[in-house]
């Protein structure tokens, strides 16, 4: 015991972060709250849940399987998302859920006193990860709600490695169209890797949604991340993939974890490529959350704000905070948005009609009582 | 930033053999580190004090003195935290026979502040602070025809932030932390002190907001200070401010903001009244809380006589909380609270720092020490999140303490306890 000192081992932007503690279990969330039922409308999941083919791998599970390894890199999917796609099976890299492509990306690009560029109000894990691997994340102000292509190249310099872009981008819904992200690369000119994160992209509806994939044949510094997590209804399984160009997917691949996909989530997703049924009714699913909340949102004077993806976030006369709390007492979990840096603004996932309808009642409610 | 490796620091056997060494040693460092001679002079003799009262026996001590600019503070170092610390406790009578007991207490009251910490490994850390004292000047008013607003608010550099505090001192506004740019500026070089301030077009200040930390997951606002002339653009640039701080503070490891002492421009509706305290004129003002993170839930552990109001509050709130019974304090003896005495304000906080079975009768000899010294309030803040802070309630109610707000963490809620104006 006597002479260890923990903090002489601990790296100076380890000791530095703040380690990010998830929410607790729905079941204290009820039981801490006073509520019977809680709905989810934080996490931007999909109330539809998973296509009918992949509910069908899951149902017919032989359980004795828990106990074999899964394949260790996603063969069969990798092949399958490829397929789908016009990629060859070697440009796509399977994760744990989007997020740790995020860390084998950083990993494999990012050193002491390099940086990343992104925007301050997106998506939180680019910028931790980065923090706690000692890199600086550089965040631009988004523009109009939206990323500022003119500012993050201003960002970008000799020591700038990686860019994300969050497209569409979470929590504004803000978007760029395939113009736009085809003239950002060019600008670019393959200085850094660029991200384009589209976790959300099988909601876009619009024409002129970037065509990614094939944008990479151009741009080899280009990497697409996609998600399981939210159209196909597989957050709980934790499967996210990227894909890139030849040589920089093999370079990725140094810093994968091989096997960290498990067995079920891999067949969950291999039958969900690419359902277009799913697809339509989940469309369908959000542009009426969307309308609904539209309505709600008039009737109360909220400003709305959104753009593509399952969510939606709106402008509150009182603190996020705090509408968070009280809406948790009345059994509706929706997202506060000041750790995004929007004070003021709360996101919230298009759920089922029943979750959104107690949405509204809740709102109105806690809004009438300030 | 106080260079944590640049402390003068040095090792001595416990009792009074070494004791004046160690006071030559603190008066020696504390004159190199620029302090002057009666300062100098006063850490000395809490560091001879302290080390003549230290039982034999109880390891060696560590003496630091660290510059804080503002304040110099010498840090005492224990490897047990097993002491008995009933010296240290302000409250203890002088005519009390054990001499060591004495020793500690001189020491205690010869700082301006004095605070304990647990210390690595079972040890127990006590910090000395003495505050520099300012010559009392003339501030300059502001420049008429400031504004409007350019851009976003920024870190000051030094010179701008001199500027806004003078400004602010001779127009009264902002409250007592825009006071002093000297002290103002010793703060945030220091690290105990961030500020952000809006700017003209001609970079001049217009209005400021500061913020300091507030126990272990919360920051006090102070402000915002204002320069600008009455009018619309007032509201907006206290808005702006207070987005521009929300937004820096966010992602990091601090959960909320909590303002004691609203000023007149607080953007209110950005706030939750989260209880009122009493101030000296009589009348009673809100507390004002911001979190900035979701508040998951957590437990907050609440004595019996404290639970009716607590568990009204967190309805009131909408708090998630399960609320326990603490269970008795382990030691039978021994409880002791730090004070915090702000003698201009005739104001004296306490804090557990070390809870026993005796807890309650500590925290009423507290109160009834500092009122026979003419303090006429008494603030206590009780951390809900841990069960032994619990103890100290009973005597602080007793003494005529009530609870007053309740500051949202899930972590550890903190309760405000107050006496009545
Ligand atoms: C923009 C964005 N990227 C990535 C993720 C993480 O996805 P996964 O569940 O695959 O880790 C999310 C989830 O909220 C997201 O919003």
């Amino acid at each position: 015991m006597s002479g260890f000192a923990l903090e002489r081992l601990v790296p100076a932007h380890v000791q530095a972060f703040e380690a990010y503690v998830p929410s607790p279990p729905d079941d204290v969330l009820r039981r801490r709250f006073g509520v019977a039922h809680l709905h989810r409308l934080n996490n931007n999941e999909n109330p539809l849940g998973p296509p009918a083919a992949s509910r069908a791998v899951l149902a017919r599970w032989d359980e004795r399987e828990a106990a074999l390894y899964p394949q260790g890199d996603g063969w069969h999917l990798r092949r399958a998302i490829a397929g789908r796609f016009g990629l060859d099976a070697e440009q796509v890299i399977l994760g744990n859920g989007a997020n740790e492509v995020i860390a084998f990306v950083i990993k494999a690009f990012c050193e002491a006193g390099d940086n990343i560029v992104t925007a301050d109000r997106t998506f939180a894990v680019y910028e931790w990860l980065a923090s706690f691997s000692g890199i600086e994340p550089r965040l631009v102000p988004l523009r109009d709600h939206g990323f500022d292509d003119a500012a993050l190249l201003r960002a970008i310099d000799a020591r700038s490695r990686v860019v994300f872009l969050c497209n569409p981008n979470n929590p504004t819904g803000s978007w760029w169209d395939h113009a736009k992200l085809a003239r950002f690369l060019d600008a670019v000119a393959g200085r850094a890797i660029v991200v384009v994160d589209e976790a959300y992209a099988e909601f876009a509806e619009a024409p002129d949604f970037p065509d990614s994939f094939a944008l990479m044949a151009r741009h080899p510094n280009l990497i697409v991340f996609r998600t399981f997590s939210k159209m196909w209804g597989l957050a709980g399984l934790r499967i996210g993939w990227m894909a890139a160009a030849p040589a920089v997917a093999a370079t990725v691949r140094k810093t994968t974890i091989s096997y960290s996909v498990n067995r079920l989530a891999l067949e969950a997703a291999r039958e969900a490529v690419w359902d277009e049924a799913h697809i339509a009714a989940s469309r369908a699913q959000v542009r009426a959350a969307r309308a609904g909340l539209g309505a709600l949102a008039e009737r109360l004077g909220l400003t709305m704000l959104g753009g593509i993806g399952n969510f939606a976030m709106l402008r509150l006369p009182m603190p996020d905070t705090v509408v968070h709390r009280r809406l948790m007492a009345r059994g509706v979990m929706a997202r506060a948005m000041t750790s995004f840096r929007y004070p003021g603004w709360l996101r919230v996932s298009f759920g089922s009609a029943p979750a959104m309808a107690a949405f509204g009642q809740a709102l109105e409610a806690v809004l009438a009582e300030r | 930033m106080t260079g944590d490796d640049a402390a003068p620091c040095l090792n001595l056997p416990p009792g009074p053999r070494f004791a004046a060494v160690g006071a030559e040693f603190v008066r020696g460092a504390a004159a190199i580190l620029g302090a002057e001679p009666h300062r100098g002079d006063r850490l000395a003799l809490i560091a001879e004090e302290v080390l003549a009262a230290s039982p034999p026996g109880s390891g060696p001590v560590s003496l630091a003195l660290r510059d804080r600019r503002h304040a110099m503070r010498l840090e005492l170092g224990f490897t047990t935290a097993d002491l008995d610390l009933a010296g240290l406790d302000q409250a203890r009578r002088r005519d009390v026979e054990d001499l060591a007991e004495v020793g500690l207490y001189l020491a205690a009251r010869l700082a301006d502040q004095l605070t304990t910490h647990p210390a690595g490994a079972g040890g127990l850390r006590l910090d000395f602070d003495v505050a520099r004292s300012y010559p009392p000047r003339r501030a300059q008013p502001p420049p008429p025809g400031l504004g409007p607003v350019q851009g976003v608010p920024v870190e000051p550099d030094d010179a701008t932030l001199a500027l806004l505090v003078e400004w602010a001192e001779a127009s009264g506004a902002g409250g007592t932390a825009f006071r002093t740019p000297a002290r103002v500026l010793d703060q945030r070089a220091a690290g105990e002190l961030a500020a952000l301030v809006a700017l003209d077009a001609r970079r001049r200040p217009l209005g400021g907001l500061f913020w300091q930390s507030f126990g272990r997951r919360l920051m006090a606002l102070s402000g915002p200070a204002l320069l600008l002339p009455g009018g619309a653009g007032r509201a907006a640039l206290a808005t702006a401010l207070l987005h521009a701080a929300l937004a820096r503070l966010a992602r990091g490891s601090i959960q909320g903001l909590v303002v004691l002492e609203a000023a007149p421009d607080m953007p209110a509706e950005a706030f939750e009244v989260v209880g009122h305290l009493p101030d000296a004129a009589g009348g009673r003002h809100p507390v004002l809380f911001r979190a900035l993170e979701e508040d998951p839930g957590g437990i907050a552990w609440v004595p019996d006589m404290l639970r009716g109001w607590v568990a009204g509050t967190v309805r009131r709130l909408g708090l998630g909380r399960d609320i326990e019974a603490p269970p008795p304090p382990a030691r039978a003896t021994g409880a002791a609270m730090a004070a915090e005495t702000d003698r201009a304000a005739s104001r004296v906080t306490l804090r557990p720092l070390l809870a026993a079975a005796d807890a309650a009768a500590v925290a009423l000899g507290n109160v009834a020490l500092f009122r026979a010294q003419g303090f006429g309030q008494f603030r206590a803040v009780l951390d809900l999140g841990q069960p032994s802070h619990a103890a100290f309630a009973e005597g602080l109610v007793q003494a005529g303490l009530a609870p007053a707000a309740l500051i949202p963490d899930a972590a550890g809620d903190l309760l405000l306890l107050a006496t009545p104006g």
